[in-house]
């Protein structure tokens, strides 16, 4: 990375009439496997380098980017994004709430370095875990098991003075797998991420999870049953817990889905000012707390500082079953009169920052699993989840067990296969009354923006109770 | 030959003289330019230029790739990946690239829409357009995306090709209260057929109507699909006829060749025309693009390859790689022989529906899965339009959808939306019997 360019871009850029400017470059040393049912079907290695600069000018935002590390390439990116930064001409002017400039060097360690890992052990390793899949019992009918790394070195610039470098190496695998028995499918995708290096995946046991999986794919085909539709008590799994804390709390949280920037795409908010949701609104019981923390060690969503060089911490977005914390970027901290809490997260050099969550949780709480269970006389424990969504609004969500189970007198019972909760997050959360001591994640590629930006993140949490609740 | 070609040919060579069995380099210069903008005013314009030559490689049935983008040094990326193809473990069932010199159509893309002086007019034009519909108060939001590209492929087993992309869409969607909203995009190959006001009308007309939403209620019902939510269920019905998806079950059309899989009204192709944004003239192994029926009168014909997915499957590539994915590139659903009006009038008691995100699969193989409608949901009586909804999710099964389809309108429209409503496709207006909504409680 010749850092040298994008200083020289930043300068550039200075010497025109702008408010603020900032230049950005990753390079992103990336390599992935697929093995298909057995075989391997390619595997792909490439680096991806480049940087971009944004200006603010008169209250408009321009940005552009190149891959072209040259310093007549550096002068006619500022040269476009100067245009277009004056061609917005808006009535209301963008600005950034005002922060401190920083300077830092961070980086993410790796106790086995990514780098020093062998293709053929990369290949091995999935090709071990396909056979390992083969070699149950179970007719895993199809398998598609991928594995990648991406080392990412970042440099931030700005014209108040920050400079920023940093190193993050990151992990991720992910299996497809379809099992069939008696000619009935049922398939899941299971992903791992972490930060960090190759030691994640001793941590993850790969194989054991998978294998699990596969386990579990034909249990529910021979054993589970129907459930039977009606109000009951549902116990949702760390994957369950992560999957809802993200999407009908962290999503309608970013600010700038709430001032509208999102609006033709990912949506908006059920929250926002003057509305019937907004800070200080009770949206869940006082059991829940949900937290966006990129602090997270070896986190698949961990950084130390966000694309606007502002530095990490925990937010707390619902904090008590009260709606309390944004997830905020400069520019629309500037806009509702706050801080940046540094939620900003661009994948790539070419791409704007915009308002992400990192790692999404609810906090833990006292119980222990065997507490949580035991008063619930009639009820479900969804384990994990396989068809999710939610509405542009994030207020309207449903979630489909994948592993499920009946619960009778306390005690888990037989499998139920697929069953369903269709409900509103203010049902949702208000229904929660225990929250166990155990909190797990699970490694996730958050989508946002246009052109789509797949963010590393952490969803997750400790098993919820939620008390009578319609399940079909 | 153009200095490009050589040099991407030059990349070849050098995979072919280290002992490559095939080596193919795909070079684009593409310059990409979008303006964002919400409440009714520009966010952010966005300038990215790309320079890339990506390259696949095989030894002795190894299939490696890379990405180049340090020109500086390709004699090292080179090596590199052949390195790596010597490390990589044998793939039994790759059945190789295309042989031989093809000719293609000549490229039709507007080279126009690569240098806009002043995109943000066109979002102006959008907006307004959907303010003349819904009054002055609405609240527009949307993109206006623009690529063109130079694309040069030189392929040792003999393709060679220059082929020039360019594509423009604008996407806009305005509320005209906080839960009532409308959809338009305006998607074309060419700056001449491009209408920005053309979307905003659309947009303001739907978000018009669709003030003051009830709940809905859940039930069967008869649906009419706008053509931007077909391209949602055009765009899940053609990826599941890609070869790789058939393989690994992410499809319900598996073992289905030659099947009844849908109505008889459903003719479905993938057609990569001039008039698309999809447009191409090769694949990625340098195979002419050309159209390909998938479903014909409601029997699946053909799966979607490359030459290698074909020759596993016994069949001849369709122009479709994707060098591992065979990918539909535009897809078209023929034309029916109802117009907007008449379908209307069909339905009795039933909903139209103008928009979907987020749609999940629980299985693949079986179809199940669940979609959500958003901007104007209709509840619609005696062929009109009766009531604003909102709060519904279709929750039902793609290959019955499939099959449910009752009629299809002669009128067609380039659609492209985000990542929800692609590939781009030429979308009809459809008619489904007997779609189960599902509300929350």
């Amino acid at each position: 990375m010749d850092k040298d360019i994008v200083d020289f871009a930043l300068k550039h850029a200075m010497e025109k009439k702008v408010s603020y400017a900032e230049a950005r470059a990753h390079s992103i040393n990336h390599e992935e496997l697929v093995v298909k049912n057995g075989v391997l079907d390619a595997y792909a290695s490439l680096v991806d380098s480049g940087f971009c600069v944004r200006v603010l000018v008169d209250g408009g935002i321009g940005f552009a980017s190149t891959n072209k590390w040259e310093r007549d390439e550096a002068k006619a990116i500022v040269e476009i994004a100067y245009k277009y930064a004056k061609m917005a001409k808006r009535k209301d002017k963008i600005s950034f709430a005002e922060e401190k400039s920083v300077k830092s060097n961070w980086e993410v360690l790796e106790k086995q370095k990514i780098e020093d890992v062998s293709p053929e052990t990369r290949i091995d390793t999935m090709m071990d875990l396909d056979k390992a899949l083969t070699t149950q019992g179970i007719h895993v009918a199809a398998r598609m098991l991928g594995l990648e790394t991406d080392l990412t070195e970042k440099y931030f610039t700005n014209t108040e003075g920050s400079v920023i470098s940093s190193y993050v190496p990151r992990i991720y695998a992910g299996g497809f797998l379809t099992v069939i028995e008696n000619g009935k499918p049922e398939q899941s995708y299971k992903a791992f991420g972490s930060s960090g290096g190759w030691e994640a995946l001793e941590a993850w046991n790969l194989t054991e999870q998978m294998i699990n999986e596969a386990k579990i794919l034909q249990k529910v085909i021979k054993e589970a049953k129907p459930v039977k539709p009606g109000k009951t008590d549902l116990l949702c799994g760390p994957e369950v817990t992560g999957i809802a804390a993200h999407e009908s709390c962290g999503h309608p949280m970013e600010a700038d889905r709430i001032l509208g920037r999102e609006m033709s795409q990912a949506g908006r908010s059920f929250i926002y000012p003057n509305g019937s949701y907004w800070l200080g609104t009770k949206i869940g019981s006082s059991a829940v707390t949900i937290i966006d923390d990129p602090a997270v060690k070896n986190s698949y969503g961990y950084y130390a500082y966000d694309d606007e060089g502002i530095k990490a911490r925990p937010r707390y977005l619902y904090k008590e079953g009260v709606i309390n914390e944004l997830l905020h970027n400069r520019e629309t901290a500037a806009k509702l009169n706050t801080r940046s809490n540094g939620s900003s997260r661009a994948i790539k050099y070419d791409r704007e920052a915009i308002v992400r969550m990192a790692n999404t949780f609810v906090q833990p709480g006292e119980m222990n699993e065997e507490e949580i269970f035991e008063d619930v006389k009639r009820g479900v424990y969804m384990r994990s989840f396989t068809e999710w969504n939610i509405d542009d609004k994030r207020f309207n969500q449903r979630y489909v067990g994948r592993e499920a189970f009946a619960i009778k007198n306390g005690e888990i019972t037989n499998m139920v296969a697929r069953p369903v909760i269709e409900t509103t997050t203010q049902i949702f959360w208000s229904a929660v009354d225990a929250v166990s001591k155990k909190v797990e994640f699970d490694a996730a590629t958050c989508g946002k923006g246009d052109p789509m930006q797949g963010a590393p993140v952490y969803t997750g949490g400790p098993i919820i109770r939620l008390r009578e609740v319609y399940v079909k | 030959m153009s200095e490009v070609i050589a040099e991407t040919e030059n990349i070849v060579k050098m995979g072919k003289n280290l002992g490559a069995d095939e080596v193919i380099a795909k070079t684009i210069f593409g310059r990409y330019r979008q303006t964002r903008f919400s409440n009714n005013q520009v966010d952010i314009s966005a300038a990215w230029n790309d320079y890339v030559t990506d390259v696949m490689l095989t030894w002795k049935r190894r299939l490696v790739a890379t990405e180049i983008r340090n020109f500086q040094n390709v004699e090292e990326s080179v090596k590199r990946l052949f390195s790596l193809a010597k490390a990589s473990k044998e793939n039994p069932t790759y059945g190789g690239v295309a042989r031989g010199k093809f000719s293609y159509q000549k490229s039709r893309a507007d080279k126009a829409v690569g240098n806009l002086e002043n995109p943000a007019e066109y979002v102006f034009e959008a907006i307004e357009a959907a303010r003349n519909e819904a009054g002055p108060n609405i609240n527009a939001g949307g993109i206006l995306f623009s690529s063109l590209e130079n694309v040069y492929l030189v392929s040792s087993e003999g393709p060679i090709g220059e082929d020039t992309r360019s594509a423009i869409e604008l996407s806009i969607r305005a509320f005209s209260e906080r839960e009532a909203s409308g959809h338009g995009v305006e998607c074309s190959s060419t700056l001449n057929n491009f209408d920005p006001a053309r979307a905003g009308r659309k947009a303001g007309e739907i978000a018009k109507q669709a003030r003051n939403p009830k709940p809905g209620i859940e039930g069967q019902y008869d649906v009419i699909f706008d053509p931007l939510f077909v391209g949602s269920l055009l765009g899940m019905w053609g990826r599941m006829t890609s070869a790789f998806s058939v393989m690994i079950q992410l499809s319900v059309f598996v073992n289905k060749l030659g099947q009844k899989v849908a109505s008889e009204t459903v003719t479905l192709r993938d057609n990569p025309a001039a008039y698309s944004m999809g447009n191409r003239v090769f694949d990625d192994e340098g195979v002419p693009a050309r159209e390909n029926v998938l479903i014909g009168k409601g029997v699946l014909k053909t799966y979607l390859h490359n030459t290698s997915t074909a020759k596993k499957f016994q069949t001849e590539t369709t122009g479709n790689a994707g060098i591992v994915v065979p990918t539909p590139w535009n897809l078209e659903l023929d034309a029916g022989s109802m117009n907007r009006e008449e379908m209307f009038r069909e339905v009795k008691h039933g909903l139209y529906l103008t928009n979907t995100w987020y749609t999940r699969f629980q299985n693949w193989a079986k179809g199940d899965f669940s979609t959500i409608p958003r901007d104007g949901i209709f509840l619609v009586e005696g062929g009109e339009i009766k009531q604003s909804w909102k709060d519904v999710r279709i929750s039902d099964n793609a290959l019955r959808m499939l099959n449910n389809i009752a009629g299809i309108s002669k009128e067609r429209q380039p659609v492209h939306w985000w990542i929800e409503a692609r590939p781009p496709s030429l979308s009809p207006y459809i008619l489904m019997k007997d779609v189960q909504i599902t509300r929350p409680k």
